[in-house]
């Protein structure tokens, strides 16, 4: 019976630092390519204003 | 040794000076402290036992929200006029100026908390008068320690876009071990209770807080305001 | 030099995902559920590991930041940012896991014991100092700014760590850990090891990606200071 209820929160424990990791990977990637797409954009200003 | 003490001491007559010319910072602080004194005195009860548990956190919440309007305007206020850049290169060292600045809030501060501790007597009716000089101790150790930090991250934060929401986000955390043992020290002696065998833990970490952090801030002022 | 990275970042990543599989597996399927707690305890294997990686963290950060106040050089500032970003996470992950394990054995959603209070406020602290770069645009005064606040934060977590402590062994009070309490059954200390191998891994490799990206977002900075001054 405990254990039942037991077993529910362990779940909730790992998904809890599982989506804590999953959403850090996330923000991550997403500024990778916003980065790639600004160095882009600047190296292309700074090839023009040449 | 003695240039730096006496620039220290001009630095700091001068904070004061100025400060009580005005009486800005230190009516706010006082008023803001009575203000949350005699709300708390309408939330609770004023003789019971809980009171005595709570009075020390009581306390120095006022007396760390009354710190953070007087140390906001430490640097802030030499930044008109370009007093800063003149009190930097001046031949004083940035550490005389950082322990007289430090030495004027203290003060300052001191006075607000000493007139709160006495409305807090009143209001609250507490009888401490026999762990007085204790509680004065306290305050003195818990004082030094938030000015320290409070004037460093003042002069750290002179410059920046949001000074008056990074000033308190900084300080409060890492004042948080200064203000645990200030706030357990304050509630025992409220209580009754002596310094002494359980309490001396907490008496010894705010000493050494004050002792490492006044080092450390001295040796890196510098890098800080100078760059 | 972009390769040799690369390669060392796959090696990482797959030492990372066969460790965690294997003691995944370990945890789940071959230990068995400890005597008081039940099913619960296995949350110290994510617990507990990230602890140790969060901890590791702050000191890597603490002497990054006093290699950039001794030599100067940007990169180190870079390279503490990102450690204490990646900290940040994993204090996250200690607070989350401790909750949700405190709530199930004490009843309650917090306690005030060593290690979550001296989390709480790493957490508060590297929550801070991140606030600040994002406050300053100037490199050089963000990472002189940001190394004197990561000594100081520092300095305060491991006074905050021993002071609490200290009361501890006075005042006992609920430990969330099963090795001080009762002993840990047989083979069931080292997947927490494992665990916490397998976690420096994956923070290495998150610090690793975060510390080109600040890197690389200095390099846009300056290009863009000299595009404009054409």
């Amino acid at each position: 019976m405990i254990d039942a209820r037991n077993f529910m929160y362990m779940f909730y424990g790992f998904a809890a630092a599982f989506v804590i990791l999953v959403v850090y990977v996330v923000s991550l990637a997403l500024r990778e390519r916003k980065l790639i797409h600004e160095i882009d954009r600047v190296r292309r200003m700074v090839e023009r204003e040449k | 040794m003695s240039s730096f003490l006496r620039a220290s001491y001009t630095i700091a007559a001068k904070d004061l000076r100025s400060e009580m010319r005005t009486k800005e910072a230190f009516n706010a602080s006082f008023a803001f402290s009575l203000v949350i004194l005699v709300l708390f005195s309408f939330a609770f009860d004023p003789s019971s036992e809980e009171l005595q548990t709570i009075s020390g956190g009581l306390l120095w919440m006022v007396f760390s929200f009354a710190g953070a309007l007087v140390l906001n305007r430490s640097f802030a206020r030499e930044l008109q006029n370009d007093c800063l850049d003149a009190l930097i290169s001046s031949p004083a060292p940035t550490s005389a100026i950082f322990f007289g600045k430090t030495l004027a809030n203290f003060l300052l501060l001191m006075i607000v908390e000493i007139a709160a501790l006495a409305v807090f007597a009143v209001l609250y009716d507490t009888h401490f008068s026999k762990q007085f000089w204790p509680v004065v101790l306290v305050m003195l150790l818990g004082t030094w320690g938030m000015t320290v930090i409070g004037t460093m991250f003042s002069a750290l934060t002179v410059n920046l876009r949001m000074r008056e929401m990074m000033l308190p986000t900084l300080v409060y955390p890492l004042l948080i071990p200064a203000l645990m043992a200030a706030m357990t020290l304050t509630s025992d002696l409220m209580s009754g209770t002596p310094l002494g065998g359980d309490n001396m833990i907490w008496l010894r970490v705010l000493a050494g807080f004050d002792f490492i952090y006044t080092v450390l801030a001295v040796v890196f002022i510098d890098i800080v305001l100078v760059g | 030099m972009t390769q040799t990275r690369d390669r060392i970042l796959f090696l990482l990543a797959a030492v990372c995902a066969v460790l965690l599989t294997v003691n995944f597996y370990k945890i789940f399927l071959i230990l068995p559920d400890e005597a008081n707690q039940g099913a619960i305890y296995r949350i110290v294997y994510v617990h507990v590991p990230s602890i140790f990686t969060g901890f590791t963290g702050f000191f890597v950060a603490l002497a990054a930041s006093g290699a950039y106040l001794a030599t100067g050089k940007l990169k180190y500032d870079a390279f503490a940012a990102a450690v204490t970003e990646v900290s940040l996470a994993f204090a996250t992950i200690v607070l989350a896991t401790g909750m949700i394990w405190g709530r199930i054995i004490w009843g309650i959603w917090w306690a005030w014991d060593a290690r979550l209070t001296t989390m709480l406020v790493c957490w508060l602290i590297y929550a801070g100092y991140l606030m600040l770069r994002r406050a300053i645009d100037e490199p050089t005064q963000r990472a002189k700014l940001s190394a004197v606040v990561s000594i100081f934060g520092c300095v305060d977590i491991l006074i905050v760590w021993k002071s609490i402590e200290w009361w501890r062994t006075q005042h006992p009070a609920p430990v969330l850990s099963i090795r001080d309490g009762g002993g840990m059954g047989p083979g069931m200390e080292a997947p927490i090891y494992w665990n916490w191998l397998a976690f420096m891994c994956l923070a290495a490799i998150l610090v690793m990606v975060r510390t080109r990206q600040e890197q690389r977002s200095r390099e846009i900075d300056s290009l863009r200071r000299m595009a404009h001054s054409y």
